[in-house]
């Protein structure tokens, strides 16, 4: 069996955002689908508690969300990024990058290097 | 911006109460049916899928609960609950809900009376710029105190002083105003120029008055005040460059004051103080003449009070050196503005408010009570409720919730009592305390009451609730009996909130005894003059009309003449400085023979121009000699009468009839007019009962007429119902004459009670309200532990106890609740009383029989309160308290 990790909340949501991003509108189904699809099954959500984070977005104002039609022809609710969204997960991305890229370097000096 | 957006949202939610999980319902439905069926493609039964895909979801109730606490916000949802909750609890209980809500409404609604009067009188911000940085400023004598400064000092302190950036002179004046309607007396300031702009007032309309108006010679010119521009003009803005007439003078009308105007004396009208210059020419150079003139200053920035007061002793000292005659001796004295308006008030305000809060306390004792009572019904339900996973903290918030309702009600009825108590307050406040006119439950006030509130609610609140906490939830529950664990540390904790109700109680009934007993003092004390059946009329001439003696003595002699042949009176004379009326003149005495003493050494009576008929009126006792008689004439020797201490001080051991004194110092250019004693009379209580009697001369008023004096007038019937006749005579003589004002004498000495019978009647009002709570609270205790007892008591009589042993057993208990309450308070009594010392009149803070009354008066009602529960307790009858086993 898979060793599973646990996913934080704020990592969660920025998973959220670049799922709409690349993705367009989708309802919960989708985007939980896709972030188990993208983690290759490395990441287990208990799928109910994207619900949660989805309305915190929506709340923030970074997604707003209507009823919809899905794939099976029932009422379903579409999530899309908004125009603060796109803003708020630039900046993210950004932040993600600064930050791995610092761990990164951490990881790669030895103890020659600092000598 | 993104957490205020995502407040807003929950906000929102929780205001509109979009609380329903609707949509999360349908998405997670959804989420499962798409699951399922990918589940189903992947090969599943229907029924697997399913149950795969509500396993991969998770726990329903865990989403649902993280969702509704993020869409809301939880902890308003809890005290919404909780709120809901404790109003459905208390209306379960409608008895309890009574009676707490009562008790409380009566302490808040004191609480917030008490306090809207102190509020306007000390904390409400006077009506001037920066009013904290304005002094008063007088000169003092080591004899007589305070008494206000000479013109010419005025000046020099303005140009010496440095740590003031602006001073102005006040100078009392009264004014006839005539040529409109009927003539009245009014009352203004003559004021240096610059006052209102150091006041930081400006006229609503027209101008303030320009530096020029301060010399001698300018024009006259007047600003009104709001109140004498609605009275005579009818707010008209037309006023502006019309004249009024003052003491038969036109002032030219050259602006209006605002209507929150105030001055530390009633003010109808400002004039400059060249104005007055120009008309007291005598006085304003005189540097030795203090008349009534304070002076005001504003502290420069950055200066101190105490900068200030040594800068000014500094400039004095140079003062009295530069010009010993007229200063030699004199000091000065800096007071805060506001201590001008509230004056010798505020220790009793004080007092007051403290009693209120004691009142407060013992409400919420009572309230507190009530609960742990109420408590001990429900401890299974708490019990129950903790079981099922209620944190601690939970339970305390509710139970603190359900105080604080309780509370906001009691909160809402003491609005109601603190209306009523503010109207009944208003009526025993003495005259002229509040700066701002009258006090109401304004801003400031309703914020004062809801921090009552929720103290109160946090102080009956939270012993109850920290009970819980120690609640063994196990035993409650497995036990299942009627006797808990609880039982006893409830009923401790219950009889600690009686003995600090009974203690409590104490103190507020010593602080009314003592008033009670001052009071008591003080309307025993011999006034030297009589109170009933005499009214008195003040008035004060026209300069102008009345610039000549004659004129002013045969303005009175026919006044006399007029009131004398009405029906009804007994007697009637005129004078000077009449006791109660607040007047008063002082001058320095010579008397033949004495050594010449330094400046301010001289002897300084008070001095009375009174006519004949003035002894027998007042009812004064003529102790020596004779009074005076209409022989007394302005052709005739000059002649005086003294009163027993100028007698005793300065003639001990001789017979002063005969002797003579003189007015003012010895002057070797003029020729002394030596006055001779022929008359001795007892002192009089010029100033109110509680001062000490002072020296006094009086002088035949023929001798000496003056322009203002009082009309006094003795009758067989009542006094009051002869005014209009006293009108009438008035204006038969003179129809342009204005009557200042008109009281009997009793009521001038009851005014002067005025701060004192306030404090007595509400110390009295409180000590009621506190030794009736705090009589319940002992009869709650006793009887609740009476009922909780019912099956010992009924083992003990079966056992052959007597009646009487249980009776005294649980009397007994009583007594001893209040002795321990009665033993704590009397020491903080002993305390606490010295902080009223200064309203006391001959009684001590620990007044011995005050409080031995006191005391035993709480044990009576402590044995009352116990009596109840005890004739319950002898009636138990043993077998049906057995039956309950």
């Amino acid at each position: 069996m898979k060793e599973k990790t646990e996913v934080q909340q704020g990592t969660l949501a920025l998973m959220v955002l670049r799922t709409l991003n690349v993705l367009g509108p989708l309802h919960g189904y989708g985007i939980a689908k896709r972030i188990e699809q993208i983690s290759g099954d490395l990441l287990s959500v208990n799928q109910g508690t994207l619900y949660p984070v989805l309305l915190k977005l929506e709340q923030e104002g970074s997604i707003a969300s209507d009823w919809g039609s899905s794939e099976n022809n029932r009422r379903a609710r579409f999530y899309r990024l908004t125009r603060a969204g796109q803003k708020q997960l630039r900046a993210e991305t950004e932040n993600w990058e600064k930050t791995t890229t610092i761990i990164a370097r951490f990881f790669e000096v030895k103890r020659e290097d600092l000598a | 911006m993104r957490a205020l957006n995502r407040f807003f949202s929950r906000t929102g939610n929780f205001v509109t109460r979009r609380r329903s999980d609707e949509r999360l319902r349908e998405e997670l439905e959804q989420h499962v049916v798409l699951q399922a069926e990918e589940n189903v493609r992947g090969g599943m039964s229907p029924e697997e899928a399913r149950r795969q895909a509500l396993l991969k979801l998770g726990s329903i109730e865990v989403v649902r609960e993280r969702y509704s606490e993020e869409k809301s916000l939880p902890l308003l949802e809890c005290l919404q609950q909780d709120t809901r909750f404790a109003l459905r609890q208390l209306r379960k209980s409608p008895g309890f809900t009574a009676v707490a809500v009562l008790t409380l409404a009566l302490g808040i609604g004191a609480n917030t009376a008490v306090f809207s009067i102190v509020y306007s009188a000390l904390l409400q911000p006077l009506p001037y710029r920066d009013a904290s940085r304005l002094m008063v400023l007088n000169e003092t004598t080591p004899r007589v105190g305070v008494v206000s400064v000479s013109y010419p000092n005025f000046l020099d302190w303005r140009a010496q002083s440095h740590t003031f950036s602006q001073m102005a002179a006040l100078d009392a004046v009264s004014f006839n105003l005539s040529g409109v309607t009927e003539p009245e007396s009014i009352s203004g300031l003559a004021v240096s120029p610059n006052f209102l702009a150091m006041m930081g007032v400006q006229p609503v309309i027209g101008r303030d008055f320009e530096a020029a108006e301060e010399n001698q010679g300018t024009a006259p010119v007047a600003i009104l005040s709001d109140s004498l521009w609605q009275r005579r003009f009818a707010g008209d803005a037309g006023v502006l460059g019309r004249a009024i007439v003052l003491d038969g003078r036109d002032f030219t009308i050259v602006g209006v004051l605002p209507s929150n105007f105030v001055a530390p004396s009633k003010t109808d009208v400002l004039i400059p103080i060249g104005v007055w210059i120009t008309n007291n020419s005598e006085e304003a150079h005189d540097r030795g003449d203090r008349g009534d003139m304070p002076v005001i200053g504003r502290l420069a920035p950055g200066m101190t009070v105490t900068q200030a007061t040594s800068e000014m002793e500094g400039i004095e000292s140079r003062l009295a050196k530069e010009y010993p005659a007229a200063n030699d001796n004199y000091g000065v004295a800096l007071q805060p503005i506001r201590d001008v308006f509230v004056g010798q008030t505020r220790p009793a305000l004080l007092v007051l408010f403290g009693a209120v809060i004691f009142v407060l306390l013992i409400a919420c004792a009572n309230v507190a009570n009530l609960f742990l009572v109420r408590g001990t019904g429900r401890t299974k339900e708490m019990a129950v409720r903790m079981a099922l996973g209620a944190s601690t903290s939970r339970i305390f918030a509710q139970m603190l919730t359900e105080s604080l309702v309780l509370s906001v009600l009691g909160g809402l009825f003491g609005l109601g009592v603190a209306f009523a108590g503010v109207r009944g307050i208003g009526r025993l406040i003495p005259a002229g305390l509040l700066p701002g006119g009258a006090a109401g439950l304004n801003i400031p006030v309703l914020l004062f009451t809801a921090g009552i509130v929720l103290l109160a609610a946090f102080v009956f609140g939270i012993t109850p609730a920290l009970h819980w906490n120690r609640t063994d939830v196990q035993s409650e529950l497995k036990e299942g009996s009627r006797s808990s664990s609880a039982g006893t540390a409830h009923s401790r904790v219950r009889g600690a909130l009686a003995i600090v109700e009974a203690a409590l109680a104490l103190v507020l009934l010593v602080g009314a005894g003592l008033m009670m007993k001052s009071l008591y003092r003080l309307l025993q004390v011999d006034p030297g003059f009589r109170t009933d059946q005499v009214l008195t009329m003040t008035m004060s001439l026209r300069p102008d009309q009345y610039s000549k003696v004659p004129a002013v003595r045969n303005f009175w002699q026919q006044v006399l003449q007029r009131v004398r042949e009405l029906p009804g009176i007994e007697s009637a004379a005129v004078a000077t400085n009449t006791p109660m009326s607040g007047n008063h003149g002082r001058n320095d005495i010579t008397i033949e023979g004495m050594a010449q003493p330094r400046p301010g050494n001289y002897p300084h009576p008070d001095g009375h121009v009174v006519s004949p008929g003035y002894v027998q009126t007042l009812g004064i006792s003529l102790l020596r000699g004779r009074s005076f008689t209409e022989a007394d004439k302005e052709d005739a020797p000059l002649v005086a009468m003294i009163n027993q201490r100028l007698a005793n001080q300065f003639f001990p051991n001789q017979d002063p009839i005969g002797k003579r004194f003189m007015f003012g110092h010895p002057n070797t250019e003029q020729q002394p007019k030596w006055r001779t004693i022929v008359g001795v009379l007892g002192d009089t209580k010029l100033y109110g009962l509680a001062n000490l009697s002072r020296l006094e001369v009086y002088v035949p008023f023929r001798q000496a007429p003056s322009g203002q004096m009082d009309l006094l007038v003795k009758s067989r019937v009542d006094p009051a119902a002869l005014t209009s006749a006293l009108r009438s005579a008035v204006y038969s003589v003179d129809k342009d004459q204005s009557i200042a004002s008109i009281a009997t004498m009793k009521q001038l000495v009851d005014n002067s009670l005025a701060t004192r019978r306030m404090t007595l009647v509400l110390l009295g009002l409180f000590s009621a309200v506190a030794l009736v709570l705090g009589a319940i609270g002992i009869y709650g205790v006793i009887s609740y532990s009476v009922a909780q007892r019912t099956r010992e008591i009924g083992v003990r009589m079966a056992l052959g106890a007597p009646r009487e042993g249980v009776f005294r057993m649980v009397i007994g208990q009583g007594v001893k609740l209040a002795g321990t309450g009665i033993a704590i308070g009397i020491f903080a009594a002993l305390g606490l009383a010295r902080l009223m010392s200064s309203l006391l009149y001959q009684v001590s803070t620990a007044d011995f029989g005050t409080f031995t009354f006191v005391a035993v008066l709480l044990l009576l009602v402590a044995f009352a309160a116990s009596y109840i529960p005890a004739r319950r307790a002898i009636s138990v009858e043993p077998i049906v308290a057995l039956r309950y086993e």
